[in-house]
């Protein structure tokens, strides 16, 4: 708060104790008081005035300076009233009991709306592990069958199996730090993990997979690397061209290890490529395809910033797409 | 024949299992009453052990503990629950390998024998396969016929190898790409071909021109 700030806020009142100051003085004027007593008055009057005036601003911005500092000092902004010290006047005092009624009402809205959030997290991932039950026991049946029909159930469950791991990793992206576990993971184990959950679609769609040069050790989770490396895949096969290749290799980099995943397809247009991330962003490929949900490189890149991931897309509208994960070196997920 | 004892209360999943690992050449027992497994563990003498977590009553780690103590047979977890920490405890607690739910029958199958051969109660795999005058061996990748050796491709070892076990039946190409992705040769139908064409020029190299034989809109056939 600045001093012409208060100044305006006050104008009403100083202009009142003016006002008041030079009635007084006429009236004075008019009764008979001699001229340099009402001088002194005047002037010891307005020193009054002022000094009071001083005193206020003075004590309004400490308070208002304090009132600043636990505001920033809180982790959790809606608990502010619970944290500041009482004020001292009566009306004061009643306004800071309102702001504290309604601040506990909203506690309570945000710890119920959090505790029903959680509930249907468990009840999601419930949901997911029961409904492998089901696709397990669909899936040995299929063995019986033969050929044809055998491989496009097979393909149309796998199907099912991404869409379910999308959703389990959605509802798991909002914790992550509840299911995440760093271990010493070798990348082939990874990359083979990847391929295998998205066979039927690789197959399908005619891919070609060159793995190269794929034994580096890296410390992640595997789960979800495996994840996010399927996110890639599923999109390298959806849009494809003729002959399609995907290529997966390894590089180092100083103490981290890439893993690159490049392909031959349609590629991604210059301008939407910084959006690819964006929730729900299905750009001009996904329109023109169909059935994309925007959902896939969205939660690679959440998971992949808790998973301290660095992931990268350089693309070519008609080359193709290459992706980039950089994995931490060892020393640094000390810090995580 | 090696006893495999299967802990799993899906009704459909244990049965369509127990069918499959009969098809693998193995004879499985199925747990129906889950009130003391250890003991039945104990009377059936398993040499491995299938065991899901969920289970009614007990879960399937303090099992594993009381399975342990009862009986030397190694444990697969197989279950629904894939987060990070289920693996590690379970490893922890003695299994000897984990699979989430829904795996794919060729991974099973692979693990369970890895597990059995690992532990030691697994005949030795075979080596040398033999099929229309033709031996194969695996380990070496050569294939030899009347007095003569070729040398093979990793990829071309596998194709033979799928058509000879399947000797006189017809092995349709999505089958074998099927059994190449399996064993981690990730080829499209073209790369098919062309290996296939490159297989038949090494066994005509050797005096067999034409043992492969392509069946029209079906496969081939050895």
């Amino acid at each position: 708060m600045t001093l012409w700030e208060f100044l305006s806020d006050r104008s009403g009142r100083i202009a009142l104790q003016l006002i008041v100051a030079g009635l007084t003085a006429l009236f004075l004027l008019a009764t008979g008081t001699q001229p340099g007593i009402l001088i002194i008055l005047l002037i010891a009057l307005l020193l009054v005035f002022l000094i009071v005036n001083m005193l206020d601003f003075f004590r309004q911005r400490t308070r208002l300076l304090e009132l600043e500092t636990i505001l920033k000092g809180l982790d959790r902004k809606y608990l502010f009233a619970e944290c500041i010290p009482p004020p001292k006047g009566l009306y004061e005092q009643r306004l800071f009991d309102l702001t504290r009624r309604a601040g506990r009402a909203m506690t309570g809205a945000v710890s119920d709306a959090q505790a029903r959030q959680r509930e249907y997290r468990e009840y999601v991932e419930r949901w997911v592990h029961e409904i492998k039950a089901p696709i397990t026991a669909a899936r040995l049946i299929c063995r019986e069958l033969d050929g044809d029909p055998r491989r496009k159930l097979m393909a149309e469950l796998a199907q099912i199996e991404a869409n379910i791991e999308r959703t389990l990793f959605y509802a798991r992206a909002e914790n992550p730090e509840q299911d995440c576990l760093f271990r010493q993971t070798d990348l082939g184990k990874i990359a083979a993990q990847a391929i295998e959950n998205h066979r039927s679609l690789l197959i399908q769609s005619g891919v070609r997979v060159k793995t190269e040069n794929l034994n580096g050790v890296v410390y992640t989770d595997e789960k979800w690397a495996v994840f996010i490396l399927g996110q890639l895949l599923q999109n390298a096969a959806r849009y494809r061209r003729t002959e399609p290749i995907i290529i997966l290799f390894s590089k180092s980099l100083g103490k981290q290890i890439q893993l690159v995943v490049q392909d031959n397809g349609i590629g991604i247009p210059a301008h939407e490529l910084s959006r690819v991330y964006d929730r729900g962003f299905t750009g001009s490929n996904g329109r023109i395809r169909g059935g994309s949900t925007g959902m896939g490189l969205y939660l690679c890149r959440k998971l992949a910033a808790f998973l301290d991931l660095g992931l990268q897309i350089t693309s070519e509208e008609g080359k193709g797409t290459v992706v980039t994960l950089t994995f931490p070196a060892k020393e640094n997920l000390t810090k995580l | 024949m090696q006893k495999i004892m299967i802990i799993e209360d899906d009704l459909d999943i244990r049965e369509e299992l127990a069918l499959i690992l009969k098809n693998e050449g193995y004879a499985s027992v199925i747990v129906t009453n889950f009130d003391c497994i250890p003991e039945q563990a104990v009377q059936e003498h398993p040499d491995l052990i299938l065991l899901d977590i969920g289970l009614p009553g007990r879960d399937g780690f303090s099992l594993c503990a009381a399975l342990q103590k009862a009986v030397s047979a190694p444990v697969i977890f197989v279950t629904s629950r894939d987060a990070g920490i289920d693996e590690v405890r379970a490893l922890s607690l003695g299994g000897d390998d984990y699979i989430t739910k829904p795996y794919s029958v060729p991974v099973l199958l692979a693990r369970i024998k890895a597990v059995l051969r690992r532990t030691g109660s697994s005949p030795e795999s075979v080596d040398v396969l033999e099929a229309r005058g033709l031996r194969l061996s695996l380990t070496k990748g050569m294939v030899s016929a009347n007095g003569k050796t070729a040398e093979l491709t990793r990829n071309e070892l596998q194709i033979l190898s799928c058509l000879m076990v399947h000797a006189g039946q017809i092995v349709s190409r999505a089958d074998l790409i099927d059994t190449l992705w399996d064993n981690q040769i990730y080829i499209d139908d073209n790369t098919l071909s062309v290996n296939m064409t490159r297989l038949r020029g090494k066994l005509s190299d050797i005096g067999l021109p034409d043992t492969i034989k392509t069946r029209r809109k079906m496969g081939y056939q050895l």
